[in-house]
């Protein structure tokens, strides 16, 4: 709302600069967003919060400015001279739908159209609003002054002589000032002609074929009190958005009716325009005063200060509340431009503003409890931690993606009824897919290849049955391209699944969680299928990981080979085993290494459960240390070496027992289909 | 005199030791060294060996003397040697560390870096300033419905305030939404911990709103807190709020207070920051006030307490009997401000060049 100091100053003494009155009335919960210099004028810029409508215009400004520097407040004249016949004579007015209008007033204008002089068009144009002759520039003029919009018909067009507000009919038509030609609807408010002519879409804009011209000699001019919600969805269903509806949706004055009209008539006269026939023609009633129970104790316990019982008084009166009683407990009567005030709160605020929040001094509450970050809080710190450690970096990405794109990670998905676009029509299902690729495509079209990425958040996965979507914590991982470590010392491999593989169960034991199994079936579509795993815990599947399926990465159109992962937080948090200390070995441990030539089908897990059955439980420890497949064995078989590590907590070790454990190891082997190669 | 014997072993005494000076400082190895040594005091064909053999062969009375005199010099030699071979040594080891000089001003073989988002630091910090205050975190979900994120929070179907916060909807039945802010999980909150007299936590997490340009994005991150007891004042709120604050930003910058409007507390008060950019002198990012719009807060409208009673069913957060306040602020905007990020949506599009410059 801008207001220009020199029309402020009309209606109240304020005793500082624009600057300092913007300042003050910003604390009082009017910000200031703007300051202009206009000439010799300052205009102010304000930032009327949605509840203030009362603010929205020249006066409610004056009112707070006043009520601010303890200042009186003068009203602007609204004394009118009448003449000519009563304006009941030519004019009727009704009122078809209460729950629509509640009160609607009318005058009756002669006036000769012109253009307004000078000092009122610059007024106009100083705030924004365009001047277009003296009796429109009046209505604007006055709605700015008191927040009140009215709306002046050619009474002579009309197709009848009388005004009634009433609901639209469906399929009625109505051409508003825009030009625009309006199919109505049920939701939207008219004042009808009284032979039931649409003439204006109510408290919105008013309609083109009654529209005051440069002949316009005789004037209905309306003003009345719209209900907010029937204006708003009225606006709402044409996408409107005007000064009047801005005022009415919020809860215009149902008083400032009669004295907007009054205002303008006054004006008429005094400028010159015409004369105003005697009378004001209304239906309806204006809706009592509400009143509300005010305890001044209640403000002084909500801010912790007392607060003198005649600053209570001062704010109330001064803001147009009555105030009757005393003691601990005062009528008061809200203004009928405070629609937001309707509970004893709204009261306290009103004095809370004033009074000042400055003046309220700054203490601390005293804590009964210690705070308490949650374990899964804990947990998510932790994990991100490790992953930041080993070399990634995390990512929040949006939550929304595009459904087509995640048609392979779930069956069902969340959509949503009214997304920005196609991007982003549904839920997440998954936090890796697709997601973390998206990431991966952007980052390589910059030209980036050693790209690791993490993200921990929530994947969306419908419930049937269940009232919402289950927001599943998740953290997912992507590593690609050639190791980030390009160096003048040497150059690795690119990621692969192996290094995918190390990073997850390293992450797992880090975060005290057994190692999870990895199972070659089971994993998601979009996933290579000969490396790709899903990830058990005990029974329960935690996860899945694997190398991005080839056809999938040619649709991203990536460079490199991308490996990623997915986990569930919630059972690795409950999977975490309590620490205990083992005695360091007292003994020392003897080594073998093993090599063997497994026949396909022949995991390496299988391999090792194999050997570990077979040698015992001296067997402490087996490494995988070579790998080999190629024209040295047969096709389809592979050649492993393994590094064991045999030791007894209770005593050392004697060559014969480790060589009895390999014999049995070698025996199982070979039962197994596999064959050993050496022994060192 | 000439044959005299005495006096020929101390000419070839003499004669051995002069010897044995010029070659020890010229053996340059350990070979050389022991070539000196088979050559002078080697048990089998040292020299001096030799002429402590030839002691017999002198008078009784002037063996001991002779004896004496030989016995030093074979001391020297062999303290000689020693010296000389300590030397050699450390000539190689200097030579060794020279061969192992490394330029200390190439690069050095980097270890894995990654590193938090910003938003997880920003976030982070918020935590652990509101955990020492004594503050519970408590996490919501994101997916709500019109009860905890509008109407519990005093903003009935068709409020203006809802003007403020387009909402997504998920498709099908139950009016599920994306909360709009966090808001949401104080309701929720207080629906399921019920637990008066005293609530005290913070609620951080994502928030969705329809907007999508160049100041917004479909998703960004607040953080909600919420302190109810009985003789909660908005007294506490400031004094919360600005240990709050000058925690966050360091104690040189001052806090204002300024009335304002939210549906869900009133009184309602924003709270803004001295700049941090310009010290309050007017910039761009303050818009040339001095101020920065940090956070809005209030005390809780009875009418939030009053449609938790109704949803509990029965008068568990009294308004008569117990206050609160309420704050909340966005974890992005602390985080754009803290790091001069420009522009909200770099935040959420995971390219490496924006995140490999917060390596925390």
């Amino acid at each position: 709302m801008k207001a220009p100091i020199s029309w402020l100053r009309e209606y109240v003494d304020v005793p500082v600069e624009a600057e300092q009155l913007g300042q003050d009335l910003t604390k009082v919960g009017l910000e200031l967003g703007g300051l202009e210099r206009v000439g010799d004028d300052v205009v102010l810029d304000f930032e009327v919060t949605t509840n203030r409508v009362d603010c929205m215009n020249v006066l409610g400004l004056a009112r707070e400015t006043a009520v601010r520097y303890g200042k009186p407040l003068r009203r602007p004249a609204a004394d009118v001279v009448e003449s000519g016949a009563p304006a009941s004579e030519v004019l009727s007015v009704a009122i078809d739908a209460a729950d629509l209008c509640p009160y609607f007033a009318a005058r009756v204008l002669e006036v000769k159209i012109g253009p307004s002089p000078d000092w009122l068009r610059a007024r106009l144009e100083a705030v924004g609003v365009r001047a277009i002759n003296n009796l429109v520039d009046l209505t604007n003029y006055v709605m700015l002054e008191t927040g009140q919009p009215s709306h002046a018909f050619d009474l002579e067009r009309l197709p009848a002589p009388g005004l009634r507000a009433r609901w639209a009919k469906p399929g009625e038509k109505l051409r508003t000032l825009d030009g625009v030609e309006r199919e109505l609807s049920a939701k939207n408010g008219l004042v009808a002609a009284s032979d039931g002519t649409p003439l204006a879409l109510a408290g919105v804009m008013g309609g083109g074929d009654s529209e005051v011209h440069d002949g316009t000699r005789l004037i209905a001019l309306e003003a009345a009190y719209w209900n907010p919600l029937a204006t708003r969805r009225s606006a709402r269903s044409h996408s409107l958005h005007t000064e009047a509806s801005h005022r009415f949706e919020r809860g215009a004055d149902p008083a400032a009716t009669r004295f907007a009209l009054d205002r303008i008539a006054h004006l008429v006269v005094k400028l010159g325009i015409g004369s105003v026939r005697p009378g004001i023609v209304t239906a309806g009633a204006i809706p009592a005063a509400r009143h509300v129970v005010y305890h001044p104790q209640r403000t002084n316990r909500l801010l912790g200060v007392r607060v003198p019982e005649g600053e209570h008084r001062r704010v109330l009166v001064g803001l147009g509340f009555g105030v009757e009683g005393g003691g601990g407990s005062w009528g008061v009567s809200v203004p009928t431009w405070r629609g937001d005030v309707a509970s004893e709160i709204d009261v306290v605020e009103e004095v809370a503003r004033h009074f000042g929040v400055d003046n309220v001094p700054a203490t601390t509450p005293p804590a009964s409890r210690p705070g308490r970050l949650r374990d899964d809080a804990r947990f998510a710190r932790r994990v991100r931690e490790l992953l930041a450690g080993a070399g990634l970096h995390e990512v929040i990405s949006l939550s929304m993606v595009s459904d087509a794109a995640q048609r392979g990670v779930a069956d069902a998905r969340v959509r949503l009824a009214n997304p920005l676009s196609e991007e982003g029509d549904a839920l997440r299902a998954s936090v890796a897919f697709p997601g973390l690729v998206q990431a991966l495509q952007l980052n390589q079209r910059q030209g980036r290849r050693d790209v690791r990425l993490f993200e921990v958040g929530a994947a969306f996965l419908p419930m049937p049955g269940a009232e919402r979507p289950r927001e599943v914590r998740r953290v997912a991982l992507l590593i690609s391209g050639p190791d980030p470590q390009a160096h003048w010392s040497g150059r690795r491999e690119g990621a692969d699944f192996a290094e995918l593989k190390g990073l997850v169960d390293g992450l797992v034991e880090s975060l005290g969680a057994p190692a999870p199994t990895w199972e070659a079936e089971g994993a998601p579509g979009f996933l290579h299928p000969g490396q790709s795993a899903r990830l058990r815990l005990g029974d329960a599947a935690i996860g899945w990981a694997g190398a991005l399926h080839p056809d999938v990465a040619a649709g991203f159109d990536l460079r490199d080979a991308a490996c990623l992962a997915e986990l569930d937080l919630a059972p690795l948090l409950a999977a975490r085993a309590a620490v205990r200390f083992a005695p360091l070995p007292k003994f020392p441990a003897v080594s073998r290494d093993l090599s063997v030539v497994c026949p396909p089908g022949l995991s390496a897990a299988g391999l090792e459960s194999i050997i570990r059955g077979a040698a015992g439980p001296t067997l402490r420890h087996v490494a995988f240390v070579d790998r080999y497949a190629g024209p040295q064995v047969k096709a389809g078989h592979v050649s492993l070496t393994l590094s064991l590590r045999f030791s007894d907590p209770d005593r050392t070790l004697v060559g014969d027992e480790v060589q009895r454990a390999l014999e049995a190891a070698v025996q199982a082997l070979a039962a197994a289909g596999a064959e050993v190669r050496g022994v060192a | 005199m000439a044959d005299d014997p005495t006096r020929q072993l101390e000419e070839r005494a003499r004669a051995a030791r002069a010897e044995f000076d010029a070659a020890v400082s010229a053996a340059t190895d350990a070979a050389a060294l022991q070539a000196l040594r088979d050559r002078f005091v080697g048990r089998k064909a040292g020299l001096v060996t030799a002429l402590m053999k030839d002691l017999g062969q002198l008078p009784a009375e002037a063996r001991k003397a002779a004896g004496a005199s030989l016995n030093a010099l074979k001391q020297a030699i062999e303290g000689a040697l020693e010296v000389r071979q300590a030397a050699l040594a450390a000539g190689e080891r200097e030579a060794r560390l020279q061969a192992g000089r490394v330029d200390v001003t190439l690069p050095g073989r980097p270890i894995p870096r990654g590193g938090r988002h910003p938003l997880t630091t920003v976030r982070e910090d918020l935590e652990d300033i509101f955990v020492a205050m004594g503050y519970e975190v408590y996490d919501g979900p994101e997916v709500e419905d019109d009860y905890h994120c509008f109407e519990a929070l005093n903003m009935p179907a068709d409020h203006p305030a809802r003007d403020m916060q387009d909402t997504f909807y998920l498709d099908g039945p139950g009016g599920l939404l994306l909360r709009t802010h966090t808001s949401a999980t104080q309701i929720r909150y207080m629906v399921e911990n019920e637990r008066p007299p005293e609530v005290r936590i913070i609620c951080p997490g994502k928030v969705y709103r329809r907007d999508d340009d160049i100041t917004h994005s479909p998703m960004f991150q607040q953080i909600e807190g919420l302190v109810v007891g009985k003789g909660i004042t908005l007294g506490d709120l400031k004094g919360t709020i600005e240990v709050f604050l000058h925690r966050l930003f360091g104690p040189q910058y001052p806090v204002r207070f300024r009335h304002s409007y939210f549906p869900y507390t009133e009184p309602s008060v924003e709270a803004d920051l001295g700049c941090i950019n310009c010290g309050g002198s007017g910039c761009r990012i303050c818009k040339q006030t001095g101020w920065l719009e940090i956070l809005g807060s209030g005390m809780v409208n009875p009418a939030v307490f009053e449609a938790v009673n109704r949803r509990l069913g029965r008068n568990a957060y009294d308004p008569e009997q117990v206050t609160g306040f309420a704050f909340g602020l966005g974890i992005d905007r602390v985080a754009m401000l803290r790091y001069g990020i420009d522009h909200i949506r770099l935040l959420y599009q995971s390219d490496l060049r924006f995140l490999e410059q917060f390596p925390r």
